[in-house]
């Protein structure tokens, strides 16, 4: 889990905004990146088969 | 090749004799649902928007122009579906009735409290800057793809992002008021003052000034 942005690493020239936009980067990209990766639902893949077949 | 090239390819390189509008639409999906979990702040409601922008863009299908945009065009379908669903619903529904479990993590897991802090401020943020957030810094597209997808200037893109992190920072720094608010806060604070000395001389002038 990302840590808090005042705990976050800083580089030599990096500025505490720096920091935090890092933080918030890594935080969205755990919260969103599961989602693209889950399998397409299958009801929906046979909604679009289905249309496809007609 | 990155998600985003991927999904781009079949606009980019297009051969109209070759593209194939459900393979195109299968590709799209996974970028789908993440612009709809932005959008709905809930994985089902997410999953329920981009089934029915889905059915919509089948409908629709004949419509859509080869060798636009592909990516933009389900973008808008799945937009305008989350407009009209949040019309309807507050026609129906109390406004003060949020879903429950906004951004919650999937599968029982639990977040730390500040993971857990981020999810509840990001779903406090306006729809369209969570959605702007989530494509140029999750996405990985530049400002002027997600203008394009979006139909809005670059200018205003970089607007919606600025805020939206500013405001995300001032929350979970411990800042409840946004920096517009905060200055009109002080701004009524010294208006206030002001009246108040004034009733103080009034009073001490056996006149009372309060209105």
């Amino acid at each position: 889990m990302p840590a808090r942005p005042a705990q976050a690493r800083k580089g030599r020239n990096s500025s505490p905004r720096d920091a935090f936009d890092l933080w918030l980067k890594r935080g969205l990209h755990d919260m969103f990146d599961d989602v693209a990766r889950e399998p397409i639902p299958p009801e929906l893949l046979a909604l679009i088969d289905k249309d496809r077949q007609s | 090749m990155t998600l985003n090239q991927t999904m781009t390819r079949d606009v980019t390189t297009i051969d109209e004799t070759e593209w194939d509008f459900h393979e195109a639409l299968v590709n799209v999906l996974p970028s789908l649902r993440q612009q709809a979990y932005a959008l709905t702040r809930n994985r089902a409601d997410a999953d329920d928007l981009v089934q029915a922008a889905v059915g919509n863009a089948l409908a629709a299908k004949t419509s859509f122009q080869v060798g636009t945009n592909f990516k933009a065009w389900m973008l808008r379908i799945v937009r305008n579906r989350f407009l009209s669903d949040m019309r309807r619903r507050r026609e129906t529904v109390a406004i003060e009735d949020a879903p429950q479990e906004l951004f919650a993590r999937s599968g029982g897991q639990e977040d730390n409290l500040v993971m857990q802090e981020l999810r509840r401020n990001l779903a406090r943020l306006p729809a369209d800057q969570r959605l702007a957030l989530m494509m140029i810094t999750v996405q990985g597209m530049s400002y002027e793809e997600v203008s394009e997808q979006l139909g809005v200037a670059v200018g205003t893109l970089k607007c919606r992002v600025f805020r939206a992190r500013k405001q995300l920072q001032a929350w979970l720094m411990g800042d409840e008021a946004p920096t517009r608010a905060k200055a009109t806060r002080v701004a009524m604070t010294a208006s206030a003052r002001g009246r108040d000395a004034r009733n103080i001389k009034g009073a001490e002038a056996g006149v009372s000034l309060q209105h």
